[in-house]
């Protein structure tokens, strides 16, 4: 293991930077987010959760897919290959949780999304363990140690005013070894103990449960308060729901894919007017299902991790702690 | 990191050309597709493909038939998208991806009698099937067709209907419509009630039933009646899409996505997956 | 428990009973301390869930767009602010005034959660009052069917001696190049998850063109125009409608100060106009609604 100090980070950052494309979070006009690093910014590492998950690395809010051209009569096309390499910083436990889950969804089931594979074979992923726990944490009920990431190449703690690194892959390793005199042997000492969460819930036969539930007043009741935004969709490291539009000038135009929500009505309309989940009952319905029996159907873990940012940010606190607790004494013969 | 296999990317479409268009009916047309190198691909009666019109809009169609050398798509005008590939002409560029979903089980109808229902567009997935069958025809019982639209003028695939599948052996073909005209001498009246009249028997037989959720609400009633049991009967869901590969997220039934694990499923399937659609 | 908790129980509980209203919509708590979310109450057993404390933020007028075609009436609680919210659907012709009734609170301004959020309970003092109450003129609700407590200067926040356009002079002393670049920055980080519009007692056209990503106007493309091109259409939908209730800037996510625009356009509508506040009477025309020939435009 190696060590740092605290006011070297940034030294370490700029040599890293110069690797890849880095990305650490910032903080920018109160909001913090991973925001590229130009060895200026705000570094708020060991805060909170960014207010965006780190999924925008891999899935952009807005990815050019392919672009085209007309030129006589003539139509060409050109994919759009994006081959950077980046470097995330300072993810939590939660958010590495979440991209394990992405991976699933992007990358298995019969079909593998290019544009996901090659930004996230092309990321290096550093994750900082949380020393203390937010509020609205609570990953633990996930099975996710907030003291140590799943599948990052480097898992970097705090410990009394320095950082310890530590590498979990080879490629880990040679990052760790691009900055030598900027490293020193951690030596002996324990690692933080992780903290625990202020908020559980309990998860055993949600799933089962909810295979039950489809038709139950329950939805029409916990949707009552949502105000139909899409602010949980787009703050959710797990959501991945995407449209794919074009933006034409002239002759030339671009294919894009962009981030979509569940929750607005225009996601499931057919042309011709039909819509499937016509309201907000509907809606709400297959957000929570989605996270909590269709995940799980689908790829065998539920797609929450915990990360607690719709608790935080929803507008009117749609509290997925509170909705998996009142599944839980919801009476199927009531 | 070098690339060592050149990787098709399932999001990106070919270009293809429209090299012929059929008028079906005053809003459905049937367009012929095909790339530089040939047919796109190859597709099981059943599956989908993605058609673009670069600069207006991509949306998944039912593949209706297919050549040696194209695809055919029938489209009902509905939308912007549909609106632009109904004016367009021969020769238009298109882009085009798949096959996607599932197809019919054919496995699941191999040796048995069919029985294809269908109404107005929605013989157009239908269609791949019975010229698959028709094709093979030692491989499958026997064949009835029972199809209805709107009006005579709304009939989708007359050479079909009237021509080619009463020629094909041991098939029969039933269409009626809802609304006649002074030439129309055929049956009127709605598919599911023209179904129970010609009361065909359940023992041995698949329905495969296609068209507008109203016509499929009451056929798959009308089949119950007559004593379909649900894994004999088939259908296939429309949905908005936008990945095709289950990725993008809307086209969901429960945790199954149409444009993967469908769009073909049985009634027995459907029982079991949210009737969200 | 406070006497306004209490006072909102019972009363709750009496309309249900006596079946004068079909639900109630308030707030109760959430799961952690500085939570007060919306809640709805169909039961008189379930009024004990209501609560009213600092933390009960959320304007509950906008719901009642949800259940326009409800036979019978639905009780709710307003602040101040929410109250304008009512005279905004009403002078909107949104929602018909029979169909609710209004249980008026004074409010004594109320704090976002946000700002609570890592404090203990031990802390509730150090938390700030939200930044949307800090300029309220109107804590006493402007409409109402009954008042549950009594103005008075017990209920007034401890206001700043700031000035209600603070915002907007900043921003007016930028030159145009650095106006430019800040509002470009804000909207970069722009979303598009539409919560500032879905909070808004304002936005309440039964089908948003946001919604409808087909007809051309501004595309899905979360970037920095298409973003701020969004912005500044609901800024201007809203121009002279806005009640100042500051929601859309409190629920924003990536803190972008959605107020400094409303507030830019209301100073901008008062200087042309005359001085006018949205949703306080609902007599009063909103200046961009209505038709006059002394109108400075009018030749």
């Amino acid at each position: 293991m190696l060590k740092i100090a605290k006011e070297k980070m940034p030294e370490l950052l700029n040599a890293w930077a110069k690797i890849g494309k880095l990305y650490v979070p910032q903080d920018q006009d109160g909001v913090s987010n991973f925001l590229p690093w130009d060895g200026k910014g705000k570094l708020t590492l060991g805060q909170g959760n960014s207010v965006l998950p780190p999924k925008d690395l891999f899935f952009p809010r807005t990815e050019t897919m392919y672009r085209y051209q007309r030129s006589g009569g003539a139509l060409s096309l050109e994919e759009v290959v994006e081959n950077e390499k980046q470097i995330l910083v300072g993810i939590r436990s939660c958010d590495a949780r979440s991209i394990a889950l992405l991976d699933d969804v992007f990358l298995t089931k019969g079909y593998v999304d290019e544009f996901y594979r090659r930004r996230r074979e092309n990321t290096l992923i550093v994750a900082l363990a949380c020393n203390v726990a937010q509020d609205t944490c609570f990953c633990t009920s996930f099975g996710i140690d907030p003291g140590r990431a799943e599948g990052v190449d480097i898992q970097v703690w705090e410990v009394d005013g320095s950082y310890i690194l530590e590498a979990g892959t080879e490629k880990g390793r040679e990052l760790l070894g691009q900055a030598p005199a900027l490293l020193m042997e951690a030596g002996e000492g324990g690692l933080p103990e992780a903290p625990a969460c202020n908020l559980k819930v309990d998860l055993a036969g949600v799933t089962e449960k909810l295979q039950q539930m489809f038709e139950h007043p329950f939805w029409a009741q916990i949707c009552r308060k949502c105000l139909g935004c899409g602010l949980c969709t787009y703050l959710c490291p797990t959501c991945h729901c995407f449209d794919i539009q074009s933006e034409n000038r002239g002759d030339s135009g671009i294919k894009f894919r962009c981030w979509d929500s569940c929750m607005f009505s225009e996601y499931t309309r057919m042309a011709g007017g039909h819509n499937p989940r016509p309201s907000k009952k509907e809606r709400v319905r297959n957000r929570f299902l989605h996270k909590l029996q269709y995940f799980p159907e689908r790829y065998g873990k539920f797609g929450c991790v915990g990360c607690g940012r719709c608790l935080s940010y929803c507008p009117v606190n749609m509290d997925i702690t509170r909705i998996i607790g009142g599944i839980k004494e919801v009476d199927l013969n009531g | 990191m070098v690339e060592a296999v050149a990787r098709a990317n399932p999001l990106v479409p070919e270009l293809g050309k429209i090299i012929k268009i059929v008028d079906e009916t005053p809003d459905v047309k049937t367009f012929h597709i095909t790339t530089e190198k040939g047919k796109p691909f190859t597709p099981l009666p059943g599956q989908l493909a993605m058609l673009s019109i670069l600069d207006v809009g991509e949306a998944m169609f039912s593949i209706t038939s297919q050549g040696p050398e194209h695809l055919e798509l029938a489209i009902k005008k509905v939308g912007m998208l549909t609106e632009a590939l109904h004016e367009a002409e021969v020769g238009q560029t298109v882009g085009i991806r798949g096959p996607y979903g599932n197809g019919f089980p054919l496995e699941m109808l191999v040796g048995k009698d069919l029985l294809f229902i269908g109404g107005g567009i929605g013989l157009a997935p239908v269609r791949s099937l019975i010229n698959y069958c028709a094709e093979h025809r030692e491989q499958f019982g026997h064949m009835w067709i029972i199809y209805g639209a709107r009006s005579p003028a709304d009939l989708c695939f007359k050479e079909d209907l009237f021509q080619n599948w009463p020629r094909v052996p041991n098939c029969r073909v039933d269409v009626t419509v809802d609304k006649g005209d002074e030439n129309w001498t055929g049956p009127e009246g709605f598919v599911p009630a023209f179904v129970e009249k010609l009361n065909p028997s359940p023992k041995g037989k698949i329905a495969v039933t296609c068209g507008p959720p109203i016509m499929i609400k009451f056929v798959l009633q009308s089949l119950e009646k007559l004593g379909f049991q649900d894994d004999q009967i088939i259908t296939t869901l429309e949905m908005r899409m936008k990945c095709g590969i289950g990725k993008c997220g809307r086209c969901n039934l429960g945790s199954r996505y149409v444009c993967l694990d469908g769009p073909v499923f049985t009634l027995a399937q459907l029982k079991q997956l949210p009737n969200e659609y | 428990m406070n006497t306004l908790t209490e006072k909102m129980r019972a009363l709750a509980r009496e309309l249900l009973e006596k079946g004068e209203v079909k639900y109630i919509i308030g707030w109760e708590k959430g799961s952690l301390w500085y939570q007060s979310p919306p809640v709805f109450i169909d039961r008189p057993e379930d009024a004990g869930r209501l609560i009213w404390d600092e933390f009960c933020v959320n304007n509950l007028a906008k719901y009642l767009l949800d259940d326009k075609y409800l036979e019978g009436r639905v009780g709710l609680f307003v602040k101040g602010c929410d109250a304008r919210g009512i005279n905004r659907l009403l002078q909107d012709r949104q929602v018909e005034r029979d169909k609710f009734y209004l249980m008026g609170i004074v409010c004594p301004g109320v704090k976002d959660p946000r700002q609570a959020a890592g404090l203990s309970i031990e802390q509730r003092e150090e938390v700030p009052l939200a930044a949307k109450c800090l300029y309220c003129a109107h804590p006493e609700p402007v409409v109402y069917d009954v008042l549950l407590n009594e103005a008075g200067e017990a209920y007034r926040p401890k206001r700043p001696a700031g000035e209600r356009f603070e915002d907007v002079a900043a921003l007016e002393a930028m030159s145009p190049d650095e106006r430019y670049e800040f509002w470009a920055r804000q909207y970069q980080r722009c979303i598009r998850c539409y919560a500032c519009r879905n909070v808004c007692p304002a936005c309440n056209c039964r089908e948003c063109i946001f919604d409808r990503s087909q007809s051309g106007w501004v595309g899905k493309r979360m970037a920095g125009s298409e973003n701020a091109f969004y912005g500044l259409t609901r800024a201007w939908h809203v121009a002279g409608r806005c009640i100042e209730c500051g929601e859309c800037e409190r629920v924003c996510p990536m803190g972008i100060p959605i107020m400094t625009l409303n507030k830019k356009i209301i100073k901008e509508l008062n200087e042309l106009f005359g001085e006018y506040e949205a949703g306080v009477s609902l007599e009063a025309e909103p200046p961009l609604g209505r038709y006059r020939t002394d109108d400075p435009d009018f030749s």
